[in-house]
C-alpha cells in the first residue's frame, strides 16, 4: 500500500524475540479498509498465539478532522471475545508515523520488556527496572531513557502486572478507551509498555483533492452544532448532567484536543495548584487530564465531589485500572473515601457491566452529542452508535467526536478513502466490512 | 504580514502543524513544518505554539508571547557583547521559515485549519 | 513507487515545481541537469565511452577527448560548516560516486595524491587554514600543480587568495583580491554585527545574504547560459588580474536578497565584481565561487560545478585504488549493519527533534550553534539509509562498520545525556562540542560507506 500508509505490518514474537515484517497489501486494504477491519483479520490469522494487535485507521494521522484513533484488538479477559479499545490523544497519530501500520504482538516474553517502535525499527527492550512501577513512573522513565518527551506510551501499571481483569492499558499518564482488561494481557505477556515515536511521511494518492475536501469539511464543522462548547464538562452536560460545568469549574485548567480533533474532548484539572495559573507550574504533577467522560459521569452520579472524582481518576491512571469499572464498583459499595478506594485497587474485582455494543468500547458515550443525527428514538441509539463506532474504528476517527459531527458521513469517508488511496471503495463494500467487524 | 497565535485559545490539536507540514512536503509529515505545538510538559498541561520566522522564533506561551532572535546568543559574553551568527551562517534547510504558505491556493493553511481561531494573520509589528 | 517514505525533503531542492516556492527554484528543465550528469556517470561506471559534448554528455562543451569518472575529495575537516553536505547532495543527485571524505590529517598525510578533484565549501577560513597548516598547504599546492582541480565556494574560495594573515599566508596561491575587505566597519543597515566578520585586523564585510543574480562571461567551460542565481553566505566578491579568468560577475539582486548594508553600498561592493573565477596553477586549476554554487536549491549553479569538475579534473591520474583494505558485506551481515545504523540514527534523530523545541544554544569557536544543526547531519544520513538498504552489497574499509556503529551509539548517548542535563538544568556546553565533532565524524564515516557502496553496485 503506497498511500496513507507505511506499507508495513510488524510481527513480534515476545517468546522468541523474533521480529518480522509483512507488506500491507492493497488487496487487504481494499477488502478490509483499515483499523479494526485489518486488526480483526490479523487477530484471526494469529489466533493461536494469543495476539494483541495494534493498528491505526485508514485516515489516522492525516489532515482529515479527528483522525486521531489508534486501536488495540485482542481477546478481552472480561468477555472472552475479540474486542477493540481505542487510544487517542497523540498516540494514534504517533503509531501511524512509526513506520508500522499494524503491530501483531505474540507470545509471552521470558522477562519484562517494553516494545520500542521508532521510524520503522522495532526493538524489544528490557523493562526489568520498570516492573512494579506505576504508569506515570513508567512513562517518565521511558521518556528520560530515550531522551524525548514526545514519546507516546501504551503502558500498564500494577493492575496489569497483577493480572486484574480491570487492568487498563493507559496512554502516557492518562486513561484510554480500554474497558476490556487489555492491561491484563500486557501483564501476562510481560509487556510493560509499547513506546511510540516516528517521523514518517504519508503519501496521498490525490493530495490536492484530498486536502480540498479536508478544508471543506473543516469549514462545515466549524459552524456546526458544537460551536462554542468545549471540554469534558460540556459533554457531560449533553449527557444529562446540566450542572457538570459548575461542578468541575473550580478545577479546570485548560481544555485540549486529541490529534487534529476540532472539539476539545480532554479537560485538565489542577488539583494541587491554582487552576488559573498560566505560567508553567513548579509542582511537577499538578493535576490530571480527564479524557473519559463516562467514568467522570459515573463518579459524579455516585455523589463524589469533583475534586474527589478527579483524585480517584488520577489514582486509577497511575495504577493502570479502568476508572469506569472502579466508579461502578464504588457506586455499588457506596465507598466514597478516596484513600480507601485507592488502597482497595489491588483487591478490586468485578463483576462490572460488560459494555453494550459488542466489540466497541463504552468509553465513547452511546448517544449522539450536540446533534441528533436524525436518531430521535432512544431505543435506536445502540444500533446507531454501533455502526458509527465501526466507521470510526475503521477509518481512524475519534470515537467520541464521531458522535458529535454528522458532517463526517459514511459517504464522505468513502470519498476520502478513494482520494487518499487511489483504490475504489463502494457503499456496499463498506456495509460488508461493517457487518463483519460488528458480528 | 505575519502569523499570530493566541496560546490561551489553543487546544493543542496539532492541526496547524500537520497543515504546515503538508505545505512543505505535499504529503502528511510533521518534520518540515515551521509551526510546532510545544507539548513537552504534558504532566503540567503547559503547552503553546512556536513559529519559525526568517530571523526569529515566536513562542506563544499561555502567559504571553516571546520573540527570540535566531542565531543570537542569549547570554552576553564577558565583555558584555551578545555573540551573533555572522553573515556566513548557512541555512539548515530543515524547517524553513514561515512564508505565509506562499503559492498555496488556501492562503495561510494554519489559520484556515485552526478549529478555535487561535491563529490569525496580522500586520507586521502588531 | 517506493513504499518506505521518510521525510522526503531534508533539502527543499527535491521539490520540482517552482510555482510554490517563489523565484527560480528547480523547474523541470533545470532538474534535467541532474539527470544529464547522472546519465554520464552511470554510463561511465558501466564502462561506456563518451566524448565531451556528444550523446549523453551533450550538457558539456565539445572537446575531442573521452570522459572518465572523476575521483573527488571533499573536505570535511575542522573549521568547515555543514555546507559540505550540499556538495554531498550534488554528488549524490548527479551520481558522482567516487568520493573521498577528507579531514585535515588525511590531507596532510598525502590523500590528495589519489584524487582528480578537491572540493571545499564554507566554514571559518582561518580555522580551516590553521587545521591544514603548512603541510596541508604544501600538499594542496602540489596537488594543483600536478594537474589537480580545486573547486571551492565561500570559505573555500577565500582560502587560496593572497593574504598576509596568520595561517592564511601559507595559501597564497592566486593573485585575486577580496573586494569586500575594509579597514573599518562599514555603515550597517541591519542585522548589526551580522554584516562584518573580523578577518585578521581587517573586516570582511558582507553586503547581502541569500540569492544574488550572476552573469556569466561566456568563457569556456561556462557557456550556454547568461544569468543565473546562487546564494551568498559570506563568500567573497573578488578583484582579479590577468592571471585569472572571470567566469561570472555579480549582476543584481532579487526579492530574496537580504541587504546587510545599505543598498547603494551593496551595489558598489558587489555589482560588477567577480563572483566566479578560474585560475591556472602549474598543470592544474582552481575554480573559486563566492556564492555557494553547490547549494541544493540552485540547479543551474550546480550544473556549473559539475561542468567544472568534468572539464578541468586531473587529466592523467594513474593510481585508481586508494586502499586494499576494503571488505564487501552482503546478505545478513549487510542487513544487520544497515539495521544497526538505522536504529541508532533513529534514536539520535528522535532526541534531536525534541531538542529543537528547547530554547538552548551553544557557543563553539566563534559560532553560535542551535539544536536544529544537530539534525542537519543526522538527516544527511537518514535520507540515504533506505538507498543503502536496497543495495545488494556494501563496500567499506575493514572495521569501518564497527567504528560507524560505535560512533552512532556515541552520538545517541551524548544526545540523551544532553537532554537529561537540560532537564536537570545542568551545563551542556562541554558535551555540545563533543557532540558536533562526533556528528561530523559519524556523517563522514557513513557517507564514505554510502558512496563506496554505490561504486561497487553499478
Ligand atoms: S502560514 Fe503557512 S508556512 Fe506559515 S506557519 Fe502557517 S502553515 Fe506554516
Ligand atoms: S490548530 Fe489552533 S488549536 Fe490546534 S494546535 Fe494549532 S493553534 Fe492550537
Amino acid at each position: 500500500m503506497d498511500y496513507l500508509s507505511s506499507n508495513k505490518i510488524l510481527i513480534v514474537d515476545l517468546e522468541t524475540g523474533q521480529i518480522s515484517e509483512d507488506d500491507l497489501d492493497d488487496e487487504l486494504v481494499g477488502r478490509k479498509i483499515g483499523g479494526v477491519g485489518i486488526t480483526s483479520s490479523l487477530y484471526q490469522t494469529h489466533k493461536d498465539k494469543e495476539p494483541i494487535v495494534l493498528g491505526t485507521g485508514l485516515l489516522t494521522g492525516t489532515m482529515f478532522p479527528a483522525s486521531a484513533l489508534g486501536v488495540v484488538s485482542a481477546k478481552s479477559p472480561r468477555t472472552g471475545n475479540l474486542a477493540h479499545a481505542p487510544f487517542t490523544l497523540k498516540a494514534g497519530m504517533e503509531l501511524k508515523y512509526t513506520g508500522f501500520d499494524y503491530v501483531v504482538i505474540l507470545g509471552r516474553s521470558p522477562k519484562p520488556v517494553f516494545l520500542w517502535l521508532h521510524d520503522g525499527v522495532a526493538d524489544i527492550q528490557d523493562a526489568s527496572d520498570l516492573w512494579g512501577a506505576d504508569v506515570w513512573a513508567t512513562t517518565d522513565s521511558i521518556r528520560r531513557a530515550m531522551g524525548d518527551d514526545l514519546i507516546q506510551t501504551l503502558a500498564i501499571g500494577p493492575a496489569g502486572e497483577s493480572g486484574s481483569d480491570l487492568a487498563q492499558v493507559c496512554i502516557n499518564y492518562w486513561a484510554s478507551g480500554d474497558c476490556w482488561g487489555f492491561g491484563k494481557l500486557f501483564g501476562e505477556k510481560n509487556l510493560k509498555a509499547v513506546a511510540l515515536r516516528g517521523m514518517g511521511l504519508l503519501e496521498i494518492s490525490e493530495p490536492e483533492d484530498f486536502v480540498d475536501q479536508c478544508f471543506d469539511v473543516f469549514d462545515k464543522i466549524k459552524g456546526g452544532a458544537f460551536a462554542g462548547r468545549r471540554g469534558i464538562e460540556d459533554i457531560l452536560s449533553e449527557m444529562g448532567e446540566k450542572d457538570a460545568s459548575e461542578w468541575l469549574a473550580p478545577f479546570i485548567h485548560r481544555h485540549s484536543a486529541c490529534y487534529n480533533t476540532p472539539y476539545s474532548t480532554n479537560t485538565f484539572v489542577y488539583l494541587n495548584e491554582d487552576s488559573k495559573t498560566l505560567t508553567e507550574p513548579v509542582e511537577p504533577e499538578p493535576g490530571f487530564l480527564i479524557n473519559d467522560p463516562c467514568a467522570l459521569l459515573a463518579f459524579k452520579r455516585a455523589g463524589f465531589s469533583a475534586q474527589n472524582a478527579c483524585r480517584v481518576l488520577k489514582a486509577c491512571s497511575k495504577y493502570g485500572i479502568d476508572p469506569a469499572a472502579v466508579a461502578e464498583l464504588c457506586e455499588k459499595s457506596g465507598q466514597k473515601d478516596t484513600e480507601k478506594i485507592e488502597q482497595s485497587f489491588s483487591d478490586l474485582k468485578g463483576p462490572v457491566a460488560i459494555p453494550d455494543g459488542g466489540k466497541f468500547s463504552s468509553w465513547s458515550p452511546a448517544q449522539p452529542l450536540f446533534s441528533d443525527f436524525g436518531v430521535s428514538d432512544r431505543s435506536a441509539y445502540l444500533a446507531w452508535w454501533t455502526r458509527r463506532q465501526a466507521v470510526a474504528y475503521l477509518f481512524g476517527i475519534h470515537p467520541i467526536f464521531v458522535n458529535m459531527s454528522p458532517e463526517l458521513s459514511e459517504e464522505l469517508m468513502i470519498e476520502m478513502f478513494n482520494k487518499g488511496t487511489g483504490l475504489e471503495l463502494s457503499q456496499e463494500s463498506l456495509d460488508t466490512v461493517i457487518d463483519d467487524v460488528c458480528s | 504580514m505575519r502569523i499570530d497565535v493566541d496560546a490561551l485559545k489553543c487546544i493543542g490539536c496539532m492541526a496547524c502543524e500537520m497543515a504546515c507540514g503538508y505545505h512543505r512536503d505535499d504529503a502528511f509529515a510533521l518534520l518540515s513544518s515551521c509551526i510546532v505545538v510545544y507539548r513537552a510538559r504534558e504532566k503540567k498541561d503547559y503547552f503553546g505554539v512556536v513559529i519559525k520566522e526568517e530571523e526569529s522564533l515566536t513562542i506563544a506561551r499561555p502567559e504571553g508571547l516571546e520573540i527570540k532572535r535566531i542565531g543570537v546568543a542569549e547570554e552576553p559574553d564577558p565583555a558584555g557583547q551578545k555573540k551573533e551568527a555572522d553573515a556566513s551562517a548557512k541555512p539548515m534547510l530543515l524547517r524553513e521559515p514561515c512564508d505565509l504558505c506562499n503559492g498555496m491556493k488556501y492562503g495561510p493553511m494554519c489559520v484556515k485549519i485552526c478549529p478555535v481561531d487561535a491563529i490569525s494573520l496580522v500586520e507586521e509589528g502588531e | 513507487m517506493c513504499a518506505a517514505k521518510w521525510s522526503k525533503r531534508g533539502f527543499r531542492g527535491d521539490r520540482e515545481h517552482s510555482s510554490r516556492t517563489g523565484i527560480a527554484r528547480p523547474n523541470n528543465v533545470e532538474t534535467n541537469f541532474y539527470h544529464a550528469y547522472a546519465s554520464i556517470n552511470q554510463k561511465l561506471a558501466q564502462g561506456g565511452k563518451i566524448r565531451y559534448g556528444e550523446d549523453e554528455a551533450s550538457v558539456l562543451p565539445r572537446a575531442p577527448r573521452p570522459l572518465r569518472i572523476p575521483r573527488i575529495g571533499l573536505y570535511t575537516g575542522s573549521g568547515t560548516s555543514h555546507s559540505w553536505l550540499w556538495f554531498v547532495e550534488l554528488f549524490d543527485r548527479m551520481l558522482f560516486h567516487d568520493i573521498v571524505f577528507l579531514n585535515e590529517d588525511m590531507v596532510k598525510d598525502g590523500a590528495l595524491k589519489n584524487l582528480d578533484v578537491f572540493a571545499m565549501s564554507g566554514g571559518d577560513t582561518i580555522r580551516i587554514a590553521e587545521g591544514l597548516d603548512t603541510k596541508g598547504a604544501a600538499e594542496l599546492e602540489a596537488f594543483i600543480r600536478k594537474g589537480g582541480l580545486y573547486v571551492a565556494s565561500c570559505a573555500g574560495a577565500y582560502l587560496p587568495l593572497k593574504s598576509s594573515k596568520q595561517y592564511l599566508d601559507r595559501f597564497n596561491f592566486v593573485d585575486i583580491k577580496i573586494a569586500n575587505l575594509s579597514k573599518t566597519r562599514p555603515e550597517i543597515k541591519r542585522l548589526a554585527s551580522k554584516a562584518t566578520t573580523a578577518y585578521g585586523c581587517d573586516y570582511v564585510y558582507h553586503a547581502v545574504r541569500e540569492d544574488v543574480l550572476l552573469r556569466l562571461t561566456g568563457r569556456s567551460p561556462f557557456t550556454g547560459v547568461s544569468t543565473f542565481l546562487a546564494p551568498l553566505y559570506g563568500g567573497p566578491s573578488m578583484i582579479t588580474d590577468n592571471t585569472s579568468e572571470v567566469l561570472a560577475y555579480y549582476a543584481g539582486f532579487t526579492d530574496k536578497t537580504q541587504f546587510l548594508v545599505n543598498e547603494s553600498l551593496a551595489q558598489k561592493t558587489l555589482i560588477g565584481r567577480v563572483a566566479a573565477a578560474k585560475t591556472g596553477m602549474g598543470d592544474g586549476n582552481l575554480y573559486l565561487f563566492g556564492p555557494h554554487f553547490e547549494h541544493p536549491h540552485f540547479p543551474m549553479a550546480n550544473h556549473l560545478v559539475a561542468t567544472a569538475i568534468f572539464w578541468d579534473m586531473k587529466k592523467d591520474r594513474e593510481n585508481r585504488e586508494i586502499s586494499e583494505d576494503e571488505i564487501i558485506l552482503e546478505g545478513a551481515a549487510k542487513d544487520k549493519l544497515v539495521r544497526d545504523i538505522k536504529r541508532e540514527i533513529s534514536n539520535a534523530r528522535i532526541v534531536s527533534v525534541g531538542l529543537e523545541a528547547v530554547p538552548i544554544q551553544w557557543s563553539i569557536g566563534c559560532k553560535i550553534y542551535e539544536p536544529e544543526k544537530i539534525r542537519v547531519f543526522l538527516e544527511a544520513i537518514w535520507k540515504r539509509i533506505d538507498n543503502l538498504e536496497r543495495l545488494r552489497r556494501i563496500r567499506l574499509q575493514n572495521k569501518a562498520d564497527e567504528q560507524l556503529v560505535d560512533c552512532a551509539c556515541k552520538v545517541k548517548r551524548i544526545l540523551r545525556e544532553l537532554k537529561a542535563r537540560i532537564d536537570d538544568c545542568l551545563e551542556t556546553q562541554d558535551i555540545a562540542s563533543d557532540l558536533f565533532d562526533s556528528l561530523r565524524r559519524l556523517t563522514m564515516g557513513f557517507l564514505q560507506i554510502y558512496f563506496n557502496s554505490f561504486r561497487c553496485n553499478i
